[in-house]
C-alpha cells in the first residue's frame, strides 16, 4: 500500500533566493526538509511560464503534447484572427490527477492553473486563476465551497482567488512604500487562505495526493527582486528599502510556516515533494519586439500615428486587446500577440493573398530569426535576442501547429514588450525579477534519500516521481522519467519502477484535441476583451 | 429539442447569478433589468467565465464573442440580463429549428 503524498508548489521559487533565506534563519522548515531529503534544480520547459510549465508538471508531457504554450492562444481562423484564453479543456493529455483516478486514488488540487473548468474529478479541486466572483461554482465538488467557508473563519474569496483589478494594478508595478506593503501583505493573506483550505481538506477529507500551489512567490519576485537578491540589495539600505525587504522576509517566513504545518498534518515521514515551475533572476532591459517587427517591415499598425502616440508603458488585458485590433493584418507577416511567452506568429496565407505562402515559410522564418539575432541595440551594442527556438525544436508533438513559429530567449531572459515604442531596447528604471529555466525540486520522507543533491532533474520528471511514490506504474508515453537518484536504493529494490501501456481513455483524450479546433469555446476572446477592455 | 422559453432561461440565469452573488457583497435584487458591469461590478474575465458556466449548464456552445463584440460597438458598453436571456433563447431555438430541418 502506498503512502499518501503531499506536493507543495512554490510558483517561481529559486534556490538563489531560498538558499540565503534558509541560511539566515528565515526559512528553518524548508532548511530541515532539504537536510532530511533530496534537493536539486528543476529544468523547466520552453517557455518557462506558469501555464505551460505547471501543465508539464501535472502531465509529465511537453507543451507540444499538452498544447498549453501561454495564457492565451493566438489562432488564425477563416473568420479572422483571435486570441483565446486557455483552460483545462485545452489540456490535450491526461493529468496526474486523472491517472490517479483510474487507479482508484483521490486527489485534492488547490490553486493550480489550467484546472478550471472541472468536469469529472476524483477528489477536491479549488482551481487557480479563476475570478473570485465565480469561485463558488468553479470548485469541485460544488459543495466544497460551502464546506470551506463554513470551516474557515474570515474566509475571503476575493483575496483567495484572482481579482483582475488587483492583478492589473500589480502589472503596473509598485510606485511607493504603500504599494509594496499592500502587495506583499495581500499575498501573505492569500497564502494563509490557501493554507487554511489545504489544512481543512487534509483534516476532513484526506486524499491520496494533496497538491497546493502558493503563487505569491512569483509575484513578489517580479516586483521586489531588488529587495530580495543579496548581491544587489544595498549595503547601506534606506529605511524604505529595509522596510520593503522586511515585508518580503515576512512573506517567506509565512510560507515556511505553512510548509511546516502542512507537513505536520500530512504526517511526518510520509513523502513530501516541493517544486517550482521555473526559476527567477534579474531583468534590466525591455525589448519592444513588435516595434522591431514594424521597423523591419514585418508589421503594420492600422492607425500608426495614433498608436505611436499612446506609448503606454504598462499592459493589462484591455491594452493587449486594443493593440491586437490595431494591427493592419493585410500588411503584417509576423506578430507577437502576448508579452508572456515571447512567441512570434507568422501570418499564414489567406484567400486575399496576404500572409506567407507555404513555399516561402522556411526561408521567411529563417531570415526573420537571423535578422532578430543580428540586431544590436545602438545605445549599447548588445544583442537583446540571445537565442531563437523554432517550434519544431521545442514544441514537437501533435499540438505543435498551435505553437508560436518562433520563441525568443532574450539576453537577460526577460519578457518582450508588445507595445509600440520609438526605442527598441529600453533599460529598466529599476531591476525587476523575471523567469529563469531552473526551478527548484525537493523531496523528503519514506523512500527518499537523505542529504542528496540531484542534478539533471526535469519538470517532466515530477509526475513520474509522484506516481512512483504513490505506488503506481508510470504510463509509458510520459516524457519524464522517475528520477531514481531521488529514492533510496533499498526502496527502489523492493519497489522497482513499473510502467503501464497507454490506456484507451488517454488515447481518446489526446485524439479529441488533435483537430486543433474547439467548438465549445470557438470564442474570439479578443473580441470580448476589445469589447470589455474599454469598460475598465 | 423542445423550444426553450425566455421565462425558463431567465430563471436559470437568475439562479446562476444569485448563487454566485452570495459572495459578491451585492445586496440589491438581481432582476432581468440588472446590468452585469455597472450593477454587479463584472470585469472582462468575469464575462468569459459566466459564458463558460452558461455553456456548461446548457451543455452546448453559444456564440458569445459575437454578442460581446456587438456590445463593444455600443455607446453604453454593458449587458443587461434580459439581453443575455434573449441571446441564449435566440440561439437555443434557432439551433433547435436548424436541427429539426
Amino acid at each position: 500500500m502506498s503512502s499518501k503524498v503531499l506536493l507543495i508548489g512554490l510558483d517561481g521559487a529559486t534556490f538563489s533566493i531560498l538558499d540565503p533565506l534558509m541560511a539566515t534563519g528565515v526559512m528553518p522548515v524548508l532548511k530541515d526538509l532539504l537536510a532530511s531529503g533530496t534537493r536539486g534544480e528543476l529544468e523547466s520547459v520552453v517557455p518557462a511560464l506558469t501555464p505551460p510549465a505547471w501543465t508539464s508538471l501535472m502531465t509529465g508531457r511537453t507543451p507540444g503534447h499538452h498544447g498549453i504554450f501561454d495564457f492565451l492562444r493566438f489562432e488564425f481562423r477563416p473568420a479572422g484572427r483571435q486570441l483565446r484564453i486557455l483552460d483545462a479543456q485545452d489540456v490535450a493529455t491526461p493529468t496526474i490527477w486523472s491517472i490517479l483516478a483510474r487507479h482508484g486514488l483521490r486527489s485534492s488540487v488547490l490553486n493550480f492553473p489550467m484546472t478550471f473548468p472541472v468536469r469529472e474529478f476524483s477528489g477536491n479541486v479549488v482551481p487557480g486563476w479563476v475570478p473570485w466572483r465565480h469561485l463558488r461554482l468553479a470548485c469541485y465538488p460544488r459543495s466544497l465551497y460551502d464546506r470551506i467557508t463554513a470551516a474557515i473563519p474570515g474566509f475571503n474569496p476575493r483575496e483567495l482567488a484572482m481579482d483582475m483589478a488587483l492583478e492589473e494594478r500589480a502589472l503596473e508595478g509598485c510606485h511607493g512604500e504603500g504599494d509594496y506593503e499592500n502587495l506583499i501583505k495581500l499575498h501573505i493573506r492569500r497564502e494563509q487562505q490557501w493554507f487554511e483550505v489545504a489544512a481543512q481538506l487534509m483534516r476532513e477529507d484526506p486524499t491520496d495526493l494533496t497538491a497546493v500551489l502558493f503563487d505569491g512567490v512569483d509575484k513578489l519576485q517580479h516586483f521586489c527582486w531588488r529587495f530580495l537578491e543579496d548581491s544587489i540589495f544595498p549595503a547601506s539600505p534606506s529605511p524604505f528599502e529595509s522596510q520593503v525587504r522586511e515585508w518580503c522576509l515576512d512573506y517567506f517566513r509565512a510560507i515556511d510556516s505553512f510548509v511546516g504545518r502542512l507537513i505536520e498534518l500530512h504526517g511526518r515521514g510520509n513523502p513530501v515533494f516541493v517544486a517550482s515551475d521555473h526559476g527567477f533572476g534579474p531583468t534590466v532591459e525591455v525589448f519592444h519586439v513588435n516595434a522591431w517587427l514594424r521597423e523591419n517591415g514585418y508589421l503594420s499598425w492600422a492607425d500608426a500615428a495614433n498608436v505611436e502616440q499612446k506609448h503606454e508603458e504598462t499592459l493589462g488585458m484591455g491594452t493587449m486587446a486594443k493593440r491586437f485590433y490595431e494591427i493592419d493584418w493585410a500588411e503584417t507577416t509576423a506578430y507577437c500577440p502576448t508579452p508572456s511567452s515571447n512567441g512570434i506568429y507568422i501570418t499564414p496565407p489567406s484567400a486575399d493573398g496576404t500572409g506567407v505562402a507555404p513555399e516561402r515559410y522556411e526561408s521567411f522564418r529563417r531570415e526573420l530569426a537571423d535578422a532578430l539575432l543580428a540586431y544590436r541595440d545602438p545605445a549599447t551594442g548588445h544583442a537583446p535576442v540571445a537565442r531563437i527556438w523554432t517550434r519544431e525544436e521545442v514544441f514537437s508533438g501533435p499540438q505543435m501547429n498551435t505553437a508560436p513559429d518562433l520563441t525568443l530567449i532574450l539576453r537577460d531572459a526577460g519578457f518582450v514588450s508588445i507595445l509600440p515604442s520609438d526605442r527598441l531596447v529600453k533599460p529598466r528604471v529599476e531591476t525587476t525579477g523575471t523567469h529563469r529555466p531552473n526551478g527548484i525540486f525537493a523531496a523528503a520522507g519514506i523512500g527518499i534519500r537523505r542529504g542528496a543533491n540531484v542534478t539533471d532533474l526535469s519538470i517532466l520528471d515530477v509526475a513520474p516521481a509522484l506516481l512512483h511514490a504513490l505506488g503506481l506504474p508510470v504510463p509509458r508515453e510520459l516524457e519524464g522519467k522517475v528520477p531514481v537518484a531521488v529514492f533510496e536504493p533499498e526502496y527502489l529494490r523492493t519497489r522497482p519502477v513499473t510502467f503501464e501501456a497507454p490506456r484507451e481513455e488517454d488515447t481518446l483524450v489526446m485524439a479529441a484535441h488533435s483537430g486543433g479546433s474547439d467548438p465549445r469555446m470557438d470564442a474570439e476572446i479578443m473580441g470580448q476583451l476589445r469589447a470589455l477592455g474599454y469598460m475598465e | 429539442m423542445n423550444t426553450v422559453t425566455p421565462e425558463v432561461i431567465l430563471t436559470d440565469v437568475l439562479n446562476l447569478l444569485n448563487q454566485l452573488a452570495r459572495d459578491w457583497e451585492y445586496s440589491g435584487e438581481i432582476t432581468s433589468e440588472t446590468w452585469l458591469f455597472a450593477d454587479l461590478g463584472f470585469e472582462s474575465i468575469d464575462a468569459v467565465i459566466l459564458a463558460s458556466f452558461v455553456q456548461e449548464h446548457y451543455g452546448r456552445p453559444f456564440p458569445f464573442p459575437q454578442l460581446l463584440a456587438e456590445i463593444g460597438e455600443r455607446e453604453v458598453k454593458d449587458l443587461r440580463i434580459n439581453e443575455l436571456v434573449e441571446f441564449i433563447c435566440q440561439h437555443s431555438n434557432t439551433d433547435a429549428a436548424g436541427a429539426k430541418a
